[in-house]
């Protein structure tokens, strides 16, 4: 496939939705979804619950397949890909998930260096080491033999975050990585997420999120999903500008607007 | 009228032929999983620590009393017709061709089916199946493989032990309690139990052991809706997996070990 340009940034699309339907039984929860996600940059995509946003990267990571349309990731095709070939593909993602999915059973360190035991042939010590710096990194030095049951919702997600960053991923995936948390933690998250972005030069992240005061500060690009469509994608200041009662009602979290309760 | 029927009656039967899809899915590509490599030695080992050596207690107790029981009764029955002599046989048939099996599968389906298909249920409630898929790991490697493994493995080697135990408390029961002499009690359970017997038993209790390891990852697996979901999974897991032990017991014993 020749590279898309994404409209918004001007960047190369390092993730393309082509006319992409996803059903679940009666239930059409993508309805031709066409989306760009700009190399390098963040990408928020918003929306009310249920429009599809969870089911838009479970389709990226290939935990999904689409019932019609295309998903690229650089040159593959994610739709038509054997599941052999697409966990090659999974291993350039490091996703965030909703309540981290931590594994219980496990201490955060172990949690942590899960995905270098299973996939590299570091050493142990080389592992630890390398968890250890990304752990004080996201502010969990000192967490590293706690159980996920023992953090605060908070510390999870930061544990989950710095699972998703172990291997070097070229793609970082955040599934509303704010939801449940405090206002200062929620800022101190976001605060992580953009300096992630900026020490770690050419990757890509793609984060959903309810959470309009954050998605303003951190996006570079933002794509409202209605209906399981992008209804518009456009700037920060795009969508502060925009005129749109779909957006201004979303924005303002009025109950007043085109898109009722 | 007619599509209707038809349709109606094609509905009865897609759910069950879906359910045995996924559970030969699951069942077929866990053993599939045998030959690809990580083997996963050590969860292997983690897995037969949890579902034999943790469910050891349970079965020598259960083992020791059923022994004990069914030569109390069976001493009654005998002794109606003065074949008290016939006990000893009799236990040691009975008990390891059908009862330490088939109650080793019932216990074990219980106690560490039931656990296997609450944790796989809560893991894939909690996106932490997600979450190996998002890892390229693949789960049916990683969690299936060695459960399954795990399951087959303990089942006969609890039936070995239920097998011990039972005769020992058969023994305990007729010398202590009803007062037998050994050489009346040893001789026909000398005579009349096989090792074809033993053998055919701990077959049988591998056969279950891989019924419940199936079955657990299966209601685990595809476990959805919550707390709730997980609390129907574990129970459907214990009651499919004990129905079909029951059941498979007959099949066995009618047409493989007659």
């Amino acid at each position: 496939m020749s590279e898309r340009i994404d409209p918004v940034t001007g960047e190369p699309a390092s993730i393309s939705y082509v006319n992409v339907h996803k059903s679940f039984g009666t239930q059409h929860v993508l309805r031709g979804l066409n989306l760009a996600i700009p190399r390098g940059k963040i990408t928020v995509i918003i929306g009310r619950s249920g429009t599809g946003k969870s089911v838009t990267i479970k389709h990226v990571m290939g935990l999904l397949r689409p019932d019609k349309g295309e998903i690229w990731v650089g040159n593959d095709n994610l739709a038509t890909m054997r599941d052999r070939d697409l966990r090659t593909v999974r291993n350039r993602f490091g996703v965030v998930f909703q309540d981290a999915a931590l594994f219980d059973s496990m201490n955060v360190l172990d949690n942590v260096a899960f995905p270098l035991r299973e996939h590299s042939r570091l050493r142990d010590r080389e592992v630890v080491a390398k968890v250890r710096g990304l752990l004080a990194q996201v502010g969990l030095a000192g967490a590293e033999l706690k159980l996920p049951s023992q953090l605060s919702g908070g510390m999870r997600k930061r544990a989950g975050l710095a699972r998703a960053l172990v291997r070097d991923p070229e793609f970082v995936l955040y599934d509303e990585p704010t939801t449940g948390l405090d206002p200062i933690l929620t800022a101190a998250m976001d605060k992580l997420i953009v300096d992630t972005q900026e020490s770690r030069p050419g990757i890509t992240s793609v984060v959903i999120s309810h959470d309009m005061h954050a998605v303003l500060g951190i996006a570079d690009k933002i794509a409202m999903l209605v209906d399981g469509v992008v209804a518009h994608e456009g700037t920060p200041e795009y969508f502060k500008n925009s005129k749109d009662p779909l957006v201004h009602q979303f924005l303002t979290g009025s109950l007043d607007g085109p898109m009722k309760v | 009228m007619i599509v209707r029927a038809i349709e109606a009656i094609g509905r009865m039967f897609v759910e069950p032929m879906e359910e045995l899809g996924r559970v030969t899915h699951i069942g077929g590509r866990g053993l599939l999983n045998l030959f690809i490599p990580p083997i996963r030695i050590r969860h292997t080992i983690a897995q037969l620590e949890f579902i034999g050596v943790q469910s050891l207690p349970i079965i020598i107790l259960t083992s020791f009393f059923t022994g004990g029981v069914f030569t109390l009764q069976s001493f009654k029955a005998f002794q109606l017709f003065g074949a008290q002599g016939l006990v000893g046989g009799t236990v040691g048939v009975a008990l390891t061709r059908e009862l330490a099996p088939t109650l080793t599968g019932l216990l074990v389906a219980g106690r560490a089916g039931s656990a296997m298909a609450a944790e796989i249920g809560a893991m894939r409630v909690s996106e932490q199946i997600d979450a190996l898929d998002a890892m390229a790991i693949d789960p049916i490697n990683y969690l299936v493989k060695p459960r399954i493994i795990a399951a087959t493995l303990a089942a006969p080697l609890l039936t070995a032990v239920f097998d011990l135990i039972g005769i020992f408390g058969s023994y305990v029961v007729a010398i202590y309690t009803l007062r037998m002499s050994y050489p009346d009690f040893m001789i026909r359970l000398d005579d009349w139990v096989d090792w074809d017997d033993i053998w055919g038993g701990l077959f049988k209790a591998a056969v279950f052991g891989l019924i419940i390891g199936v079955v657990a990852c299966y209601k685990g697996f595809y476990t959805k809706g919550g707390a709730v979901g997980v609390g129907k999974s574990t129970t459907s897991s214990v009651v499919v997996s004990s129905v079909m032990i029951l059941v498979s017991n007959y099949f066995i014993a009618r047409y493989i070990l007659p």
